[in-house]
């Protein structure tokens, strides 16, 4: 494996109109891999990516880009800038033509105009805008002008692109082209890719790795199963409701809004015809939507219902715990298993 | 008759000349500084703007007297002899249109969708890139600025007739000849002139936004 795309170290970054600060310690991420980013409105998803996008330096700290700080000089930041690609949300379709949009980064790169042609028709293709050339940007949908904003990012061929919510104006059946444009450009052109998404389903089924931000820190880094909510307490146990009138109770005394981290292996399952044997807190039932079997012998499941949480099993486990696709359970997890981030 | 013909002729051309030399001037002077104000942020930029806005206003007779001093063969650009020749009216007018045309460029860049820079940006444009785009996707109300500056020059007489000194077949603006006209008498002449002076303007305002149609 090659240099780091990204190692950032103690970097800090703040807005000088509030009093929002983004922090992170460390982080390494590896060419080739897609990671997504989660997290509520204002935790600084956005703020990371143009971070990441070399739209402005840190505060504090530094990005490492394939091993080099580019903030040394203007002519490595563009350098830098031109072998990664920010898609800004919500997008903006410069005047002109579809074919114009396209050319943009083809033109400022300086690639032959006689490529130009074949390469937007390719990336149009990707984005299931053929023939869409000489349309006029501002008579697209808001959806259409999404899909092209990917699709100008795309003619370039970066090495990374960064994706601020990628689906967000998609209709619901266009989300699983993106999705696997996403998986495509990673696998076949070998691109990094990082994106930012509020579906968490989407974040964890498309990432190799999941970053967490809340209130500009990085939380957690891996496939938890995340609740955000403001926590009430009776002095001894406190609780969470995430959905009005299902509760998630942890130990110890909090107040104010606080984020719940639960680890897939942590969460048990059971079958739903114990429903009047089992009581307790933080017992909850719902159905199996996905069922999925992953290399190390291990079952991802993800159970919607009255919460939706993301289990991990032992296939050997399905039969005996009566998990199968459609199918009612309950999911049950102790209140010490639950990780509080504040 | 044709003596007349071509005297008018050469009004109108030399009307059309220094305006239109002092808005090129300007507006390569100004659309940078604009793009300067509207993206950069430093200490005393809002009292930068209000006094250009100030300027905006300047009566032309206060700025052709200042230029006049300056101009004028015992002032500091005397030896230059730019006094009553076209180059002084242009001078003038420069400095006329130039608080305006910074005013009205500032505005339209100020007005572009700041998620243009951005996008241009992370797509990889350099600075000088990302103004070219700015320029573009503000074109339209630039051009109002352009027209705006053309038409203020064109149609002012304070400069004209401080620097230029109405001078027939040499510095005699379309302004400048209606003033004389007007001190001569001859009203007619001078409400003839009004007119063709207005129907220019109209008929660049027309050509632009014909061409602005079919652009689009």
């Amino acid at each position: 494996m090659g240099k780091s795309v990204y190692l950032i170290e103690n970097l800090r970054f703040s807005y000088k109109e509030n009093h929002f600060e983004l922090s992170v310690e460390k982080l390494e991420i590896e060419p080739g891999t897609i990671i997504s980013m989660l997290g509520p409105n204002g935790s600084g998803k956005t703020t990371f990516l143009l971070l990441l996008g070399l739209i402005f330096p840190p505060s504090q700290g530094q990005i490492m880009v394939y091993g080099e700080n580019p903030w040394t000089s203007a002519e490595k930041v563009l350098e830098r800038r031109r072998e990664l690609v920010l898609v800004p949300y919500p997008s903006y379709m410069f005047k002109g033509s579809v074919f114009d949009n396209l050319c943009f980064g083809l033109k400022i790169r300086g690639v032959p105009e006689k490529e130009w042609k074949s390469r937007v028709g390719e990336a149009l293709e990707m984005v299931d805008l053929s023939g869409f050339e000489e349309v006029l940007a501002s008579e697209l949908s808001s959806g259409q002008a999404q899909r092209l904003a990917l699709a100008r990012a795309l003619v370039i061929k970066p090495r990374v692109l960064l994706f601020d919510e990628p689906t967000a104006s998609i209709d619901s059946n266009r989300v699983s082209t993106i999705e696997g444009l996403i998986t495509e450009v990673n696998q076949k052109q070998g691109a990094t890719i990082i994106f930012s998404t509020h579906n968490f389903s989407q974040g964890f089924r498309l990432a190799d790795q999941v970053i967490y931000l809340s209130n500009g820190k990085i939380t957690e880094y891996g496939h938890e199963n995340y609740f955000s909510g403001k926590a009430e307490t009776d002095g001894k146990i406190s609780w969470l409701e995430p959905k009005k009138g299902v509760k998630i109770f942890f130990p110890g005394v909090y107040q104010g809004r606080v984020t719940c981290a639960i680890k897939p292996n942590q969460i048990e399952l059971l079958p739903y015809e114990q429903k009047k044997m089992i009581s307790g807190p933080n017992l909850f039932f719902g159905r199996v939507t996905r069922l999925e079997m992953a290399d190390n012998d291990i079952a991802l499941i993800r159970v919607s219902g009255q919460l939706n949480f993301r289990v991990n099993l032992r296939i050997e486990e399905l039969a005996m715990k009566k998990v199968s696709l459609s199918r009612e359970i309950l999911v049950r997890f102790a209140p010490e298993v639950v990780e509080v981030i504040k | 008759m044709i003596e007349v013909a071509v005297e008018l002729f050469q009004i109108i051309w030399l009307s059309i000349r220094v305006s239109g030399v002092a808005v090129l001037i300007a507006m390569v002077l100004a659309i940078p500084l604009a793009l300067f104000l509207a993206y950069k942020n430093f200490r005393g930029k809002r009292l930068v703007i209000l006094i250009n806005q100030t300027l905006m206003a300047a009566p032309t007779v206060v700025i052709g007297l200042l230029l006049y001093f300056l101009l004028s063969r015992t002032g500091p650009l005397g030896k230059f002899g730019l006094l009553y020749t076209p180059t002084g009216i242009i001078i003038g007018q420069v400095v006329l249109i130039l608080p305006i045309l910074i005013g009205f460029s500032y505005t339209a860049i100020s007005q572009v969708d700041k998620r243009a820079r951005l996008t241009a940006i992370s797509l990889g444009a350099s600075s000088y890139q990302t103004g070219w785009l700015v320029l573009g996707e503000a074109k339209f109300p630039l051009l109002v600025a352009i027209l705006a500056g053309f038409a203020r020059a064109f149609s002012e007489v304070g400069i004209a007739m401080m620097l230029g000194g109405n001078i027939r077949q040499y510095t005699r603006t379309i302004t400048t000849a209606i003033a004389l006209e007007s001190a001569k008498g001859e009203f007619t002449n001078g409400v003839i002139l009004g007119v063709l002076l207005l129907t220019i303007t109209l008929g660049i305002n027309l050509l632009v936004n014909i061409g602005l149609r079919a652009k689009e």
